[in-house]
């Protein structure tokens, strides 16, 4: 007979009020839970897909947030400087481009052209077809794209396409180049309704009409210059050692690791989640407290005469209170783990709801599953369960005995 | 030997309009074994004095010695472990957990004096037929009829074997018949040697005990 087989004794003799707490707790905990996802949902999720294409060294040209690009030059050189470097084990050159892709003379779209030195294994998941072929001597311009656009244009691999750059600054559309798909991919930065394309630095300086690309130029530097560096750290040293000897190699440029990157964002742009999350988790705290102190406390209200008669009995106020303690618990936890599956469940429909906004990369999530936020919705609704109680446990310390006993009879 | 002793114990209420004395300079005792009736008008200081005697209140003067021990030198927690081992209560309203069965309601307080499980299911198969429940113990109250509740109340009251039962009008709740079987009930358990304290408006109780007494306006008169 320990206090928590009384509790639990008591609480399916109170069956209604019971399922009311554990009802209205799952509720409110369900929302708690979702606040707790998204708080740290967004930044885990970002964090992901930093790391998901294998770099995790960032190199920018402009200070801030490694957002807006200015093209950095000498970059082919710089790469195989960095190549060089102990600290580094790979390094790949990005450039982006506006650009207009022709399927037929007649249909064409808007796209985003990305041109990268990774010969495979890019930021991207291939559905149909090939990656891009590690020597592209045979193929002049090899192009994965984007499950949409492929949709939207009715292309497939082995489709022959036509791809004219639209440079920033320049106003006329430069001349088309022949272009073969080789894969349909989904791109892990593009949002899912995005056009856009991959291709090989080589095809995209022809695009481009830049004189041919010298990846071990020494001097003046030909072909096309990256807005964008990404670096592997080596294993044994980590980013942060490869971000300090890039720097000693170009301070005039920006590196950050993947952990840099996460921790600006985390500053600035999800400071916003972070505090809606906070306001609404403490409320949604603050409710599962009120209903289940409420209740407990009309509860033994309602039983102060047997509590009054159990005290005279000799049952001590520890068991009582710890009678108490466990209802609580019961009530609370009950609830608390009712709300898992129920959050979970409106986690993924607030998540769908949200990633319908536009540009948001397809696989960036809101709401993303951590044993963390479980970890806290158990001890928040543990502290929940114990501040619940405190007040009826302090009332039934204080019961006066016989005067309880005594308004009862005349009652 | 007196299982409790009250020495001209005096228990004074607050009230808006100054302290009322439920019980006012009233010595007892109770010796080991012994029936006492303590019958009175209603609000003539019965229910007080039993719960003096009961050690769930104190006097505001005066002394209460239970088996020699005074009751105000005590912590809560001994006087606790006294209405525990020491005293069993019988109330007008049975006051049994409603969630718990006869058997439960029984097995509770000697769970509580950590009465090993195989002695307690003993002891309270013991209670239940001392009481004719047998059949009845997995009851839960709600199931059982006003004399049987009360008379698993007794047998609650009795489970760690009490030196003293104290009883609150404990046929107040019950019609003639049923309180006559309560009344045979209380005879037998004072035939088994423990002492009995009982306050009553009922004449046939009351009669049933080895002394009587009779309280007026918070003080024995006989």
């Amino acid at each position: 007979m320990t206090s928590l087989w009384l509790a639990w004794r008591t609480t399916k003799r109170y069956r209604v009020r019971a399922v009311l707490a554990v009802v209205g707790v799952a509720v409110i905990g369900a929302l708690l839970f979702d606040m707790l996802l998204l708080s740290r949902g967004l930044l885990a999720s970002f964090a992901d897909l930093l790391n998901s294409g294998g770099f995790d060294v960032r190199i920018v040209g402009s200070e801030g947030m490694p957002i807006v690009r200015l093209p950095i030059a000498g970059s082919t050189r710089l790469a195989t400087e960095l190549r060089a470097l102990p600290e580094v084990r790979d390094v790949v050159l990005i450039r982006i481009e506006r650009a207009t892709l022709w399927s037929n003379e007649r249909t064409s779209r808007p796209v985003t052209l990305v041109g990268t030195t990774q010969a495979s294994g890019g930021p991207y998941t291939i559905v149909r077809g090939d990656d891009l072929p590690r020597d592209s001597s045979f193929d002049r311009c090899p192009i994965l794209v984007s499950r949409h656009l492929a949709a939207s244009l009715g292309v497939e691999p082995g489709s022959s396409v036509k791809i004219s750059v639209n440079p920033d600054g320049v106003r006329s559309a430069l001349p088309a180049v022949s272009c073969r798909v080789t894969g349909v991919v989904n791109f892990f930065f593009a949002s899912a309704g995005e056009n856009s394309v991959a291709t090989t630095m080589t095809a995209l300086q022809q695009a481009l009409s830049v004189p041919a690309f010298a990846p071990d130029a020494s001097a003046g530097e030909p072909g096309v210059d990256a807005d964008l560096i990404l670096a592997a750290s080596q294993p044994a040293t980590g980013p942060a050692a490869a971000v300090r000897a890039i720097h000693r190699v170009r301070p005039d440029l920006r590196a950050y690791s993947n952990e840099d990157v996460v921790a600006l964002f985390n500053q600035n742009g999800f400071a916003y989640f972070r505090q809606i999350s906070f306001v609404l988790s403490s409320l949604t705290t603050v409710f599962a407290f009120l209903l289940v102190a409420t209740l407990l406390t009309v509860s033994v209200n309602q039983r102060l005469g047997e509590i009054a008669a159990l005290r005279a009995l000799g049952i001590s106020r520890g068991r009582i209170a710890s009678i108490l303690l466990w209802e609580s618990a019961l009530l609370v936890g009950g609830g608390a783990l009712l709300a898992l599956p129920l959050g979970g469940l409106l986690a993924l429909g607030l998540d769908h709801l949200l990633r319908q906004m536009p540009g948001l990369p397809e696989r960036l999530h809101f709401f993303v599953f951590q044993w963390r936020a479980v970890a806290t919705h158990a001890a928040l609704f543990g502290v929940t369960a114990a501040a619940a109680a405190a007040y009826p446990m302090w009332l039934t310390a204080r019961l006066p005995i016989a005067a309880t006993l005594r308004r009862e009879v005349v009652g | 030997m007196s299982v409790v002793e009250a020495r001209r114990v005096t228990r004074l209420f607050p009230m808006a309009a100054g302290p009322v004395a439920a019980v006012r300079d009233v010595s007892l005792s109770v010796a080991d074994g012994e029936y006492v009736a303590v019958s009175g008008p209603s609000g003539c200081g019965k229910s007080t004095l039993l719960h003096l005697v009961g050690v769930v209140d104190q006097p505001t003067s005066g002394e209460i010695l239970f088996e020699s021990r005074d009751v105000a030198a005590l912590k809560e927690a001994e006087r606790s472990r006294i209405r525990l081992v020491r005293i069993g209560f019988v109330f007008q309203r049975f006051f049994l957990l409603p969630m718990l069965t006869a058997r439960e309601n029984i097995e509770l307080p000697q769970a509580e004096a950590r009465v090993p499980a195989a002695d307690r299911r003993a002891r309270t198969r013991e209670l239940l037929e001392y009481v004719g429940l047998a059949d009845r113990a997995d009851h839960l109250p709600s199931q059982l009829s006003g004399g049987e509740m009360q008379r698993v109340a007794i047998a609650r009251a009795l489970a760690n074997r009490p030196a003293l039962l104290v009883a609150d009008e404990p046929t107040g709740e019950l019609d003639e018949q049923t309180g006559g079987h309560i009344a045979d009930l209380f005879d037998r358990v004072h035939a088994d040697g423990t002492a009995i304290l009982v306050v009553t408006h009922n004449p046939v109780l009351a009669a049933r005990a080895s002394r009587r007494l009779t309280m007026k306006s918070g003080s024995l008169v006989s």
